[in-house]
């Protein structure tokens, strides 16, 4: 008989351990579930604070570095056109003293005026020319040479009035009102950007 | 039959103490994820600091590049042979009494 008893007492204290045992196994598992999702949402926000700060510094970067090229694309394009404009400089210091060279001036002048005589509609028209043309081509011969290559059979005189220019002519109609400037100026001023080009092409063609 | 209503009311003792344990280990679970998020929080931190450092100096590092090389092209500009200088501008003349 009391051993039958104190088996029951035992068997009642044994069932209640195991109880307790669940309650506490049961209460750690929902403790550590609830730690793992806690620290599963810390990460996250964790990564993603990382994440948008290096999205950040590749944005800055990216301003930073398109900010230095533009920079430097500015002062190239700078350089490169106060290289061209000097090279533009040179090109009218170096004019007049092509001028002197008859070969390549003389062929010139004459399409120059030829040019300028269809280019005034007047039968009659005035060439002009500067100073040291005017006395290095006396006579009709390089007007005729002008007229020669026009589709027109228009009269042409040489103005007494010598002409303030490096090279080239200024052909007027004889009441004046109309007047085309075929000066090595204005065709330099025309030509820039064909001329620019082809300096362009000598100087940077790498 | 004592010693049967004394063993129910230890076994009701063990169980109670495991219900507070458990409890016990509840309440203070707020806090104990509160403090890891902190720690995780703190550590994610330090390392965004890091990454916008590194990466103002790397910035830094590419801008002064791309300056250096745009100094070596316009140096290279202004260094073009005057032969050179002197061809393009034979060649404009050219190109204008054409």
């Amino acid at each position: 008989m009391t051993s039958s008893l104190e088996k029951l007492v035992e068997d009642i204290i044994k069932e209640s351990k195991a109880k307790a045992e669940k309650v506490s196994k049961d209460g750690q598992t929902q403790v550590e579930e609830a730690l793992a999702a806690g620290r599963t949402e810390a990460v996250r926000d964790a990564d993603k604070l990382i994440q948008e700060a290096k999205a950040e510094v590749e944005a800055e970067r990216n301003r930073i570095v398109s900010q230095e090229r533009q920079k430097a694309r500015m002062a190239y394009l700078t350089e490169k056109n106060r290289v061209l404009q000097e090279v533009l400089k040179d090109v009218r210091t170096r004019l007049l003293e092509a001028t002197g060279n008859e070969s390549s001036y003389r062929p010139f002048l004459v399409k120059a005026i030829a040019k300028g005589v269809d280019a005034v509609p007047s039968e009659s028209v005035r060439v002009a020319l500067c100073d040291r043309d005017l006395k290095r081509y006396k006579g009709r011969q390089l007007l005729d040479e002008a007229l020669a290559g026009t589709q027109t059979r228009k009269k042409a005189i040489l103005s007494d009035e010598p002409l303030e220019t490096i090279g080239g002519a200024v052909v007027t109609s004889e009441d004046g009102k109309m007047r085309a400037d075929c000066t090595l100026e204005a065709r330099l001023e025309l030509m820039e950007p064909e001329i620019l080009a082809e300096i362009t092409k000598i100087l940077f063609a790498s | 039959m004592k010693k049967v209503i004394e063993a129910e009311k230890e076994g009701h003792r063990i169980l109670d103490q495991a219900e507070r344990e458990i409890a016990e280990m509840k309440k203070d679970l707020p806090n104990r994820i509160a403090l890891m998020r902190q720690q995780i929080l703190a550590e994610a931190s330090k390392q965004k600091e890091q990454v916008l450092t590194e990466g103002q100096r790397i910035s830094v590092e590419e801008a002064e590049r791309v300056a250096s090389e745009s100094r070596k092209q316009v140096k290279a500009l202004s260094q073009i042979p005057e032969a050179k200088r002197k061809r393009a501008a034979e060649r404009a003349i050219e190109v204008l009494f054409s």
